[in-house]
């Protein structure tokens, strides 16, 4: 639904000022364009990142956005793009779960990581009624409770979703949990309504609740506590052994030159040291984790495996 | 008070005021264009927005959001091709007062009746934003699901000469938007196989292939026959709607604001569904039921003021709950979040001047609308001078552009176009566009909720009937449609071309 206009003026500005220039001029010597997949935090980071990246290099980087599919789309788009450096993708975990549940016929390996920009944590939230302080009552509770608790997830294989199975196994009470999908960011208002126990959603979305105290978040699901909501321990604090957050990054086709990715990866990294970046990063409830190329590919790789097995666990793999 | 005061001192300031203005223009200048909708020129807006200081950055967002939403009456009433979902139910009575000679009263009443609506909502909203937003949580997936289905019943108003061709298009909505990954589990429907497929229908490229290619086809078809002009240009003079037309609408205009603010304010509603159940009521509640369709100025009045009165109610689930309620909020919620005012209970507690703010640059947005907009209709009209045939080139290439720019899809131009051609094939066998918009519009809401609400009982049904509010809006919902069966036991309705075309 979101789009950049300001991507056809820039496009045609700049095939018009650099159609004269010499073929073998250095990278980049027109605009380049970022891919994006999805609305939200993801656009609005994306958007802000093109910007501080287009400082850094000279030359406009132009946030495109191409939804649908989950990212399908936009993954294919740029896949199919000549690897030149000027057509990347603002990908994230979103490549290993469209892979594993068959929405790509491609996996990880058709795109050269550039680098890691930034992690978001889920964060887990239930209603204040239930006074639960901790993930360890909480267990306790469910476990011995009657019926299943009702967790709010974004859609079945959302990262929401994966995210809450991995917690719930590692708590015990997988067996006692019924997952109810909303979209649009609803879950925050229908754990306050009383229709559902729980729910695991961005830190954003609870931010104003947990301040006013009408609900209570338990945990974050990674391994450092998040900025915006800096009270909140994580599951690990909390004796559970789980380490899930999304992270967004940068990806060229495959076959894009070594020398152009460094330019980028460069780029990025100034990119997220400014000041302004960090401070969209408590505004937004992201961390800014800057990862270069090849750790962020060994990641990816790492990652793959697991969200695989994750998928294949929940009978959801392709 | 005293917050109050601080936040008119920073939202009145030249470079805030002067915010308000610039994004009101854009918001204007998109909704206007067919082809071009506010959700474009909101992304466009938002990151110019990063640069600037919080308070003309929010004007600049919320300007154009409202004049988007405003703006869309314009090429409905001139065109007949809705510049944004929304403003889709105007095109029923607003498009064939064009075609009468009395455009200019058709686009002066609808900025003045927007302004009431939105500004009415406005004031809703500063007054019981607590309460409503309590209200509003009440609303679970079934209540939404009761509501949206009392949305479809619309169709029975909409359906024209035959009952069985509106339902025919009621259906063919639904079944549209079920192309893609399904919300809930994440299955692939109707995808066939490719990647492209999976991005589903958008409801704007569809809203844009239904209205703006069966007129341009249709234009050409004239052409090629040699008729000429239908647009009754000689009488063309731009001419205000009078106090008294107004004044004998008011009750209409105070229900419609009311109508418009609710739904408005039910978190995913949205304003389409406003816009068609207060046209709805306007009709089911005339003395003259048979005039709307062929020009009536109520059916301009009611959808306006709805659509409109919407913004106000869109805002109190945007800011004390933080849910967007359609895609243009959700630019507005990201673009507030940059700024730092997070949407959501603790925003009246810690943030209450830049609620000020928010609210003076509402009021301010609407100031600028009545201003620009009743400026503008003196060009607009105008529109009407240009050769059909002519003007239909100029639609076709920002149709394409328009297509293309709401996801940056080339495939996005194909789907318009396939929806266009077919949207023509069943215009000439009598079958109404209109209910296949509100199919589209109410179907994936429809369903997820539905879906989101047997997941929450278990599978069990009594969900929907132990929730007074859902029973109360199924009871509505078969009231209307017990009420259309019972009239059209009673009379025939005589079938004209200006009603089966654009109804």
């Amino acid at each position: 639904m979101f789009k950049k206009l300001p991507t056809l003026a820039g496009a045609l500005l700049g095939a018009a000022v650099f159609t004269a220039a010499p073929a073998q001029a250095e990278y980049p010597d027109k605009p380049i364009e970022m891919t994006v997949l999805f609305g939200g935090t993801a656009n609005t980071i994306a958007q802000l990142l093109s910007q501080l990246m287009t400082e850094e290099l000279g030359d406009p980087v132009v946030p495109v956005s191409r939804p649908g599919g989950g990212g399908a789309v936009g993954y294919a788009f740029v896949q199919g793009t000549r690897p030149d450096g000027y057509n990347i993708v603002w990908n994230s975990n979103s490549i290993n779960t469209s892979h594993h549940t068959g929405k790509i016929p491609f996996d990880y390996s058709a795109f050269e990581p550039i680098a890691r920009v930034s992690v978001e944590t889920p964060a887990l939230a239930v209603s204040n009624d239930k006074g639960w302080s901790s993930l360890g009552e909480m267990a306790e509770d469910v476990k011995g409770m009657d019926g299943k608790l009702k967790v709010g997830i974004s859609g079945k294989g959302s990262f929401t979703h994966l995210t809450s199975a991995a917690l719930f196994d590692k708590m015990g009470i997988s067996d006692k949990v019924t997952y109810i999908p909303y979209g649009k960011g609803k879950a925050p208002v229908e754990l306050l309504g009383g229709r559902i126990d729980a729910a695991i959603q961005w830190p954003g979305q609870f931010k104003s609740y947990a301040d006013s105290g009408k609900l209570n978040v338990l945990a974050v699901t990674g391994t450092e506590r998040v900025d915006i909501l800096p009270d909140v321990p994580t599951a690990a604090e909390q004796g559970v052994d789980v380490d899930i957050t999304m992270w967004r990054g940068l990806a060229a086709p495959k076959g894009t030159p070594k020398d152009v990715i460094v330019t980028l990866d460069t780029a990025v990294k100034k990119a997220t040291e400014t000041e302004q970046f960090k401070d969209a990063s408590t505004k937004l409830g992201f961390s800014p984790a800057y990862l270069g190329s090849e750790a962020f590919g060994e990641q990816i790789a790492k990652d793959d495996a697991f969200y695989g097995q994750l998928l294949q666990s929940l009978g959801m793999a392709n | 008070m005293d917050l109050f005061y601080q936040a008119a001192v920073a939202s009145l300031t030249p470079a805030a005021i002067g915010a308000v203005g610039l994004g009101t223009l854009i918001g204007l200048i998109f909704g206007s264009i067919p082809g071009l909708t506010f959700t474009v020129a909101l992304a466009l807006a938002l990151p110019i927005t990063f640069g600037m200081d919080t308070v003309p950055a929010i004007g600049i967002l919320l300007g154009t959001y409202i004049g988007g939403m405003t703006g869309g009456s314009v090429s409905a009433i001139l065109l007949g091709i809705p510049g944004t979902p929304s403003s889709a139910a105007t095109v029923l009575d607003g498009y064939p007062m064009t075609r009468q000679g009395r455009a200019s009263i058709a686009l002066g009443t609808a900025v003045i009746v927007s302004s009431i609506g939105g500004l009415f909502s406005l004031l809703v909203m500063i007054v019981s934003v607590n309460l409503v937003s309590k209200i509003a949580i009440q609303f679970g997936p079934a209540e939404i699901f009761a509501l949206v289905l009392f949305g479809m019943s619309t169709i029975c108003g909409l359906a024209g000469g035959s009952m069985l061709k509106g339902l025919i298009a009621g259906v063919l909505g639904l079944m549209i938007m079920t192309v893609g990954i399904d919300a809930i589990d994440g299955v692939n429907r109707m995808t066939f196989g490719t990647i492209n497929m999976m991005q589903g229908v958008n409801l704007l490229v569809a809203m844009i292939g239904l209205f703006a290619v069966p007129y341009i086809i249709e234009t050409f078809a004239r052409h090629g026959r040699g008729e000429t002009e239908t647009n009754d240009t000689q009488s063309l003079r731009v001419e205000l709607p009078s106090f008294g037309l107004l004044g004998r609408n008011s009750w209409l205009i105070a229900r419609c604001s009311a109508i418009g603010t609710v739904i408005g304010a039910i978190p995913g509603a949205g304003g389409p569904i406003a816009a068609f159940l207060a046209y709805d009521n306007a009709r089911r509640f005339s003395k003259k039921p048979e005039r709307f369709g062929r020009g009536a100025i109520e059916g301009v009045i009611a959808p306006e003021t709805a659509n409109n009165a919407v913004t106000g109610g869109t805002l109190i689930p945007l800011l004390s709950l933080g849910i967007p309620g359609d895609p243009a909020t959700a630019i507005v919620l990201a673009g507030l979040m940059v700024h730092g005012i997070t949407p959501g209970p603790a925003l009246f507690m810690q943030s209450e001047v830049q609620v000020y703010g928010i609210y003076i640059a509402v009021a301010l947005a609407y100031v600028f609308i009545l201003v620009l907009q009743l400026g503008g209709i003196r060009l607009f009209v105008h529109v009407l001078r240009i050769p059909p045939q002519l003007l239909s080139v100029v639609i076709l290439v920002l149709c394409v552009v328009g297509a293309y720019s709401i996801r940056n899809s080339v495939f996005d131009i194909y789907t318009m176009a396939v929806i266009g051609v077919l949207a023509y094939a069943l215009m000439r066998v009598g079958i109404p566009t209109t209910p296949i918009i509100l199919g589209m519009v109410l179907g994936p809401t429809l369903e997820n909720e539905f879906r989101t609400a047997m997941a929450l009982s278990d599978g069990n049904w009594d969900i929907f009937y132990t929730s007074p509010v859902a029973l109360l809006f199924f009871g509505l919902a078969a009231l209307i449609v017990g009420l259309q069966t019972l009239s059209g036991l009673r009379l025939r309705k005589p079938r004209s071309f200006a009603e089966t075309s654009n109804a």
